[in-house]
């Protein structure tokens, strides 16, 4: 006996396309958002861009000239949070992951981090500024600025670590014990190859944050306006991100600005989705590499 | 000659005790299998031989374990050592992500061996051991992840080899495995107790009784019977024996 | 070479050695009693003792590569047909040592040269041995085809096995004195005929194992 008779088969059918269909329009929608904003930004900006707005100094009153200055800030201060952060945030995620025993210790730290994570950036911002400015001195400088930006992204580096190396299989790790490898061996020799490609693309994604964030800079590094480059850790510098704010509400000539906020805009965007590619491209390297060693 | 032993060992996880007074002995150059239903304790005993048990947290050994008569749960015994003496094979096969000389080299590499020509050595020697020379010798630096699942497997036991244990555990070393495969780790076993003693859990009892001259059988953490694997498949003495080689078990 | 076929190959050479065994106690006990030695029929029965042994052990070895081998197809055919073999020639060995038995315990010296003419006792023990011999050539050359050619010499065993009441009643009736002898004699024929059954019955397992083929009981066998 035929226990599907052909209406549940069209039943099914029917409510095989209608769903079908909501996905599809449901992503379509995400896409041509993405694609909407982006394509505002690049209309308004690509008209700005030349390779003397990306090489010169801003001039009168930020109306004309370039954003030289901010990019470099900007990748200053990538480069300082980087520094600081990733050393710190790997190791201490390898050693909440590998070498400390689960208990309430690990589950205090971890569920600190988590909230780390939650923390809304400006805070980060204000408590930079009393510590690194105002207490250990550093002044409005590149120093305070990547330190408090390499706060804001070391729980999400530990995260990234950790959540790598727990997806490391378990067998690899007991696989490399029986042949008499001690565990500093096994870590460095096959758990950190397996994981690298997820923990260096959590890196590459976090730079991505870092370099949009305005808030923790605002009070510890970062200059209204300062046509020239930084001499030294301790110098000010301008940052793509506030500056962009700076254009937007608090300039001179705001209206005479707006195109340099656009350009500014689509520089910070872009520099965003070169890490992202770079992280792309980064991870399918390594996982070849991984299984090719 | 009595290769590895245990006296009177028990285990407990916890509140758990997953072996019960467990006393039996393995002759060098011999296979023992371990059977028995799943949760019995066998791969538990298994573990005792070269310390993997030691990972878990929470786990107490009593009794002594012994391999060549030394008590290798005693203070002074070095753990990586113990475990370069007595090799293990495990269920799925696990070869590290790195080339297949670079698996076969890896033993020896993190103990400290660095002469190159002994290593190339030592890897094509343990490859020919597995039976897998003929089918990996023009592509030794690919991938270990190109092999099939059957030749991973005997990769896994050529890095076993490698370091030169004199005991090789297997820990169900064919259950994830294609009946020919399964078949060609049966035959390097024949092959391997001729240099090596072996210990192989397996829930397959004719597996047990095809590679193995003595079998133990686990139930409940306890030894209930062993003996030559002829006399426990033909004529078991004990009735749990019997029901759970003829299938009639539970 | 698996590990599997090694056990089998040993099993089919110890087989041939059984067999060996078993050919040389027939010829003997043939020798034994045309000649009437007591010697080479003590003989005999100190060697059935290794026959019987032997069987035991090739028992013991098809048991146990059964129970741990679980054998299939041809590899399943030589078990079993090896283990049925060794049945038949324990059994032919059995007969051997009574016609041994007979020649030790008889008082007298020799046995009247007619009475081994008039039964031709000498063709039938030749066809016996022959049967014998020529099963296991058939094994060893793996030739099913010789196995069947001995059936032919199974009816020649038959055909001097009913002669044979006549022929000895015939005897008794012209040496009355002798008929202890020549009642024995008959009953040495019809062990002879019944050596040439278990020959038909080991030729038949040859056939089982090389062809899949039942030839008992006239091929009542599972082809259709």
């Amino acid at each position: 006996m035929n226990i599907l008779n052909s209406s549940t088969s069209k039943r099914k059918k029917r409510s095989e396309s209608i769903s079908f269909w909501t996905f599809r329009l449901m992503s379509w929608f995400v896409c041509s958002l993405l694609f909407i904003i982006l394509g505002f930004i690049v209309y308004h900006g690509i008209s700005v861009i030349s390779w003397e707005f990306l090489t010169s100094m801003p001039k009168e009153g930020m109306t004309g000239g370039g954003i030289y200055p901010a990019i470099v800030g900007t990748l200053c201060l990538i480069g300082g949070s980087v520094l600081f952060s990733f050393p710190i945030g790997v190791l201490a995620g390898i050693f909440m992951n590998e070498y400390a025993k689960d208990g309430v210790f690990v589950r205090f730290v971890r569920m600190m981090t988590n909230n780390l994570a939650g923390i809304p950036s400006i805070v980060f911002g204000l408590f930079g500024m009393s510590l690194f400015v105002n207490t250990l001195k550093f002044g409005d400088s590149i120093l305070a600025g990547s330190l408090t930006l390499g706060l804001l992204t070391l729980p999400v580096v530990i995260r990234t670590t950790e959540e790598a190396l727990k997806a490391v299989d378990n067998s690899f790790r007991t696989g490399s014990y029986a042949l008499g490898a001690s565990k500093l061996q096994t870590i460095r020799k096959v758990v950190l190859p397996i994981a690298s490609p997820n923990i260096i693309t959590g890196l590459i994604l976090s730079i991505g944050r870092v370099s949009g964030e305005t808030a923790p800079i605002l009070f510890t590094v970062a200059a209204y306006f300062l046509p020239k480059l930084p001499h030294s850790v301790f110098d000010q510098v301008m940052a793509l991100p506030y500056h962009l704010y700076v254009l937007a509400t608090s300039g001179t000539d705001i209206e005479a600005a707006r195109p340099m906020a656009y350009g500014t805009a689509l520089v910070l965007i872009a520099i965003v989705l070169i890490f992202n590619l770079l992280a792309n491209a980064l991870r399918r390297y390594l996982s070849k590499k991984v299984k090719m060693n | 000659m009595i290769k590895i032993e245990s006296k009177n060992v028990n285990l407990f996880y916890g509140d758990f005790q997953a072996l019960k007074d467990v006393t039996m002995a393995v002759e060098e150059n011999t296979v023992a299998a371990l059977i028995g239903p799943s949760g019995c304790g066998k791969s538990t005993y298994l573990r005792l031989f070269n310390r993997m048990n030691d990972l878990i947290n929470n786990i107490k050994i009593e009794g002594e374990v012994l391999v060549d008569g030394q008590d290798i749960y005693n203070k002074g015994i070095n753990v990586d050592e113990l475990r370069i003496k007595v090799g293990m094979v495990f269920q799925k096969p696990n070869p590290f992500p790195k080339s297949i000389y670079e698996n076969v080299a890896y033993g020896l590499r993190v103990n400290g061996v660095n002469d190159k020509s002994f290593i190339e050595e030592k890897v094509i020697t343990s490859l020919k051991h597995a039976a897998l020379w003929k089918e990996v010798k023009d592509k030794l630096h690919k991938s270990a992840f190109e092999l099939s699942g059957g030749q991973q497997q005997r990769l896994c036991i050529a890095r076993a080899l490698a370091i030169s244990p004199s005991v090789v555990l297997m820990d169900e070393p064919a259950s994830a495995l294609d009946p020919i495969s399964t078949a060609k780790i049966e035959e390097l076993i024949h092959e391997l107790k001729k240099e090596y003693t072996i210990v192989i859990v397996t829930h397959n009892m004719q597996q047990a009784a095809r590679v193995s001259d003595y079998t133990a059988f686990f139930y409940l953490g306890e030894l209930i019977e062993y003996g030559k694997t002829a006399n426990i498949f033909t004529n078991p003495t004990n009735i749990h024996t019997q029901n759970y080689v003829t299938g009639r078990f539970g | 070479m698996t590990h599997l076929e090694q056990e089998l190959t040993q099993l089919r050479s110890d087989l041939f050695e059984m067999w060996s065994l078993v050919l040389k106690q027939v010829k003997s006990s043939r020798d034994a009693l045309i000649n009437f030695d007591k010697d080479i029929a003590a003989e005999i029965r100190y060697k059935e003792k290794m026959v019987d042994a032997f069987e035991l052990k090739l028992d013991r070895d098809c048991e146990n590569l059964i129970a741990l081998h679980t054998p299939v197809a041809v590899d399943l055919r030589l078990t079993l047909a090896v283990l049925k073999i060794n049945t038949n020639l324990e059994r032919i060995a059995d007969f051997a040592k009574s016609i041994a038995s007979f020649v030790l315990y008889c008082n007298k010296e020799s046995l009247n040269p007619e009475l081994l003419q008039v039964t031709q006792i000498r063709d039938i023990f030749d066809n016996a041995i022959d049967m014998l011999s020529e099963t296991r050539k058939a094994l060893k050359h793996e030739n099913s085809k010789m196995a069947i050619q001995t059936f032919v010499k199974d009816d020649f065993l038959d055909e001097m096995n009913e002669k044979s009441t006549a022929i000895i009643s015939e005897y008794i009736a012209k040496h009355p004195e002798e008929s202890e002898e020549a009642l024995t004699l008959y009953s040495i024929i019809k062990k002879l005929e019944r050596i040439g059954d278990h020959c038909s019955n080991i030729a038949e397992e040859i056939v089982f194992y090389m062809d899949a083929k039942v030839l008992k009981h006239g091929g009542l066998d599972h082809e259709d």
